[in-house]
């Protein structure tokens, strides 16, 4: 491991980290964790915060009987209180090849983001995976908790490299069966898949989980400096599409991608997913304390 | 159509056989494009889809540039082979259209006008000359008018020559043909040997575009110019004209007037012409009359009650010139001539000057000498109050504003003079033809002594004797001076020293005394024509006299435009913008001052028909020697339009560089 990635700043630098220390990951709904954490559990347990009354059935806890109202009732009673569980929060990078563009590439925008939202989950004792949409089902990444594992997940965030193929339906498909457990999940992508991102969305819904989705578009795609007679190579599946850039295709393709951004929006509002629109020119910083706090995902 | 091959061998015809495949060819081949590796060709294929949408459009859109390179392809390969036509072409470099626009150009034998047709004719001139030809446009009536100098520019030459407007006025070639021969012909500049400034010599084509209504040109050397008539109208062209126009008194009846016109029939058949005449508009007479071919008929209406107004006779006969089917004459109040006789005492002049006839032309005043230093008389001079005055052996200090006659004295300045007194001298009659000496036989007229007369230069003489001028007639500043050398009752000592008078002549006794006096009121007084004022032909001037000096003079024409002016030092005003015919309105100082008319008195206008030249049937006109017949075929030549076609290629050409820039997806 070299020196370079130990560098907190090579993804986060430490005016963000210092502002990032002061918030934490907010999720819409309540989810069933595996450990102890500091968030509030469906799960009844071991908290000072009282939750309910049952009756005792043989084998419960002596512990947990309300001695008070067995002394006024002559009747045992369970008294239960309301656990406290940890958050799991899974960043889901896409980092096929059409991520590798643009100034930073998208995909090391998107790591810096994971790296961001990860360091906030980390410093909340919040259950922390950063996945990628092209890694094989059966293999997972370990999860990170606890402050002390910041540098880890950062070395494994930086050794995330561009290139995986798995179209991205399939990708959050693995996702889903590798991570059964409810918890916040921001999907950071361009959406650019020849095969359509719904399906795969879908797949993210049906976890019942919290999703964002951050779209993120390089200045190449929004505004292409392209002229002339031209041959253009999908860099993902190689196919070729001829053109003859002009003024009439020019304002074309503007109002194709308005109309997918629009509909992809659309398609993430009307299904209760957080749908974020970024390009690659905006500074992490400004999505974490800005974008992503008036959407609710941080506070 | 006809084809001329400019490819002299069948390779080179090959070669452009081989174009359109080869362009054809070149299209089929993929374009070679630049390979950009962009994140995902998915919104760019969404996007190229929606612009195939309309695929017929696209199609044709995608291979119209192929379409464009094939038509400049064709049309340079039909430049190459030179399409033409049977033309005519002008053959020279220098060409000058002389445009006749004068009255008889206005005739409408040839639909719509002979001058449209001259307008059209010239048009066509023009577009037979060749790229490189220079040409020039003169329209000429009595003046000739450049309307545009010598150009290559042929759009300004047709626009110089649809400018040209008609006019009412005769035609002078000889004008024209001044303009066209200046450059043509120059001239040294001055006979300073050491002048070098003399422009070269330019051959030109003159074109004269008329139809010859006017003289032959003499005196006229052609020079460098070649003419070429270019005859306008027909030999049958019918007309009919007021030759003539004007009012009298009656002959007969001198009580009454009498309005009298000449109507020719220029045309080729017998016209039946009615001939009505209106005073203000209303219709006091009208006469019937069939003319012959040529013939001419003179119709004569009586005038009773008729005083003043505008006389207008128009003659019904519908024929091919109108212009001269109308004219005008005004009729002006009766005006009595103011005429004062200075004298110290002549009862033979005062009684002939107060005969009842002379009574009605003037109105007499008779003063003594010693009323000349009177301020009354100075004043009334001076204004002008008086139309005649007639000094009987005496002289003003200063000549008065009005027409004089002097017996025995001679005006102060002006260069008379008189000479010794001569006994008997004997009469030569010699002004017979001057309107004061018209029907006077001096042949019994006997004249005592005389001095005779040194007039001025310029003067005439009326009556001359072995001794010198007994009677002489002068010019002065807008008026006329006649003097005497002899009296007709003369003063000579007696012999008591009191002065006798003596008889100078036996003129007094004699019948033309009386006509004489009636000579004199027509014309010092001014009296002649009172009964109607002179008629004005389109384009002469007019002078309104006895206005006072610095008058504001507005002169309003038929049309309605307005002119206005002031008098000159002489009281006169002279207006020249004659040229619509009809009556213009004079006011003088804002009130109305009488009327004039304009009429086309004009044989030579009038007389509408083409005349052709017996010998060669074809109509002609002169100049100098030279006589020149009308023409109107021209040189036979190929027209050809592979500059056009080039031009067109172009054009497409660049529509096409025009597309292609902007860039349409394939």
């Amino acid at each position: 491991m070299s020196n370079a990635t130990k560098t907190p700043s090579a993804l986060l630098s430490p005016e963000l980290l210092a502002k990032l220390e002061r918030m934490e990951l907010v999720s819409r709904k309540i989810f069933r964790g595996r450990m102890k954490g500091e968030r509030r559990s469906p799960r009844k347990g071991q908290s000072v915060e009282f939750a309910d009354f049952r009756n005792y059935v043989p084998g419960d806890d002596l512990r947990f009987v309300d001695w008070n109202t067995f002394a006024r009732l002559e009747k045992l009673f369970l008294k239960l209180f309301l656990e406290e569980e940890d958050l799991h929060f899974y960043a889901l990078v896409d980092a096929s090849d059409s991520m590798d563009f643009g100034e930073p590439t998208k995909l090391r925008w998107a790591k810096q983001l994971a790296a961001a939202l990860g360091f906030i989950g980390l410093v909340r004792g919040d259950r922390v995976k950063i996945e990628t949409v092209g890694q094989p089902a059966r293999v997972g990444s370990p999860a990170f908790r606890g402050r002390r594992s910041l540098w880890r997940m950062l070395d494994h965030i930086e050794a995330i490299q561009p290139g995986e193929p798995t179209m991205l339906s399939q990708g959050i498909k693995n996702f889903c069966l590798r991570n059964a457990g409810k918890g916040i999940v921001v999907l950071v992508t361009d959406l650019m898949d020849k095969g359509g991102y719904e399906a795969g969305l879908k797949y993210l819904l049906s976890q019942d989980m919290d999703v964002y989705v951050v779209h993120v578009l390089s200045a190449e795609e929004i505004e292409p400096d392209l002229t002339g007679d031209l041959r253009l190579v999908d860099c993902e599946d190689g196919d070729e599409a001829e053109v003859t850039v002009s003024g009439p295709l020019m304002r074309r393709y503007k109002e194709t991608l308005a109309a997918f951004v629009d509909a992809a929006r659309d398609f993430c509002t009307r299904r209760g997913m957080m749908y974020l629109m970024a390009r690659n020119s905006l500074s992490v910083e400004d999505v974490m304390t800005g974008y992503l706090r008036t959407r609710g995902l941080v506070r | 159509m006809n084809f001329l091959n400019t490819l002299s061998s069948w390779w080179q015809w090959a070669i452009l056989a081989a174009i359109p495949p080869a362009i054809v060819l070149l299209y089929f081949l993929k374009l070679k494009r630049k390979p950009v590796e962009v994140p995902s060709t998915y919104l760019w294929r969404k996007s190229i889809e929606d612009l195939h949408v309309n695929t017929i459009w696209q199609r044709l859109r995608r291979n119209l540039l192929l379409f464009l390179q094939l038509l400049v392809l064709l049309v340079a390969i039909l430049a190459v082979l030179r399409p033409s036509w049977k033309g005519e072409q002008l053959i020279g470099q220098r060409f000058i259209f002389l445009v006749d626009n004068s009255a008889s150009m206005q005739a409408t034998d040839v639909v719509p006008s002979r001058l449209e047709e001259a307008k059209r004719l010239a048009i066509e001139l023009i577009d037979k000359m060749k790229a490189g030809d220079v040409g020039m446009v003169v329209s000429f009536c009595d003046a000739a008018r450049v309307e545009q100098a010598f150009t290559f520019d042929r759009w300004r030459l047709r626009r110089a020559v649809e400018e040209i407007r008609p006019t009412r006025r005769s035609t002078s070639l000889a004008e024209a043909l001044k303009v066209a021969a200046g450059l043509a012909n120059p001239g040294r500049t001055s006979q300073d040997v050491t002048d070098y400034q003399v422009a070269e010599a330019l051959p030109a084509d003159v074109y004269i575009i008329s139809d010859g209504k006017f003289g032959a040109v003499e005196g006229f050397s052609l020079g460098n110019l070649t003419p070429y008539f270019v005859a306008v109208g027909e030999v049958e062209a019918r007309n009919v004209a007021v030759a003539a126009f004007d009012v009298a008194r009656s002959e007969t009846h001198p009580d009454l007037m009498q309005a009298f016109a000449r109507l020719e029939n220029y045309g080729p058949e017998p016209a039946a012409v009615s001939a009505a005449l209106l005073l203000d508009g209303t219709e006091v007479g009208r006469a019937e009359d069939t003319i012959d071919p040529g013939g001419t008929t003179g119709v004569s209406f009586p005038l009773e009650a008729a005083k003043e107004g505008v006389l207008q006779l128009v003659v019904s006969e519908k024929d091919d010139f109108e212009l001269d089917d109308v004219a005008h004459l005004i009729l002006s109040p009766p005006r009595r001539s103011r005429v004062l006789l200075v004298t110290p005492g002549n009862e033979p002049l005062e009684l002939a000057l107060q005969t009842d006839s002379a009574m009605e032309l003037a109105e007499l005043e008779v003063a003594a000498p010693a009323f000349l230093g009177d301020e009354k008389y100075v004043k009334q001079a001076v204004a002008g109050t008086w139309d005649l005055v007639i000094y009987d052996r005496c002289r003003p200090k200063q000549m008065p504003r009005a027409n004089t006659l002097m017996f025995g004295a001679v005006p102060p300045g002006g260069g008379w003079s008189a000479g010794e007194k001569v006994d008997l001298p004997q009469i030569i009659p010699v002004g017979a033809v001057h309107p004061l000496m018209q029907w006077i036989d001096l042949g019994d007229v006997l004249v005592v002594e005389a001095t005779p007369l040194t007039p001025p230069p310029g003067a005439d003489a009326l009556i001359d004797s072995d001794a010198g001028a007994l009677m002489a007639m002068a010019p002065r500043e807008g008026y006329e001076d006649a003097v005497l050398g002899f009296v007709l009752i003369g003063d000579a000592p007696g012999g008591d020293g009191k002065s006798e008078q003596y008889v100078g002549t036996n003129w007094m006794t004699r019948q033309s005394f009386p006509v004489f006096v009636y000579n004199l009121f027509s014309y010092l007084g001014g009296a002649a024509g009172r009964s109607g004022v002179e008629p004005v032909l389109p384009g002469e001037s007019f002078t309104l006299e006895h206005l006072a000096p610095g008058a504001k003079v507005t002169i309003e024409s038929p049309g309605g435009s307005t002119t206005t002016g002031r008098a000159g030092e002489a009281g006169t005003f002279t207006f020249s913008d004659t040229d619509e015919l009809g009556v213009y309105q004079v006011g003088v100082g804002g009130k109305p001052a009488g009327q004039f008319a304009v009429n086309l008195f004009h044989p030579r206008e009038s007389d509408v028909p083409l005349r052709k030249n017996p010998r060669t049937e074809l109509p002609s006109i002169r100049i100098g020697y030279v006589e020149v017949e009308g023409q109107r075929r021209w040189e036979p030549a190929r027209r050809e339009i592979w500059r056009e076609l080039l031009l067109v290629g172009l054009l497409v050409l660049g529509v096409e560089w025009y597309i292609y820039n902007r860039r349409v997806a394939m």
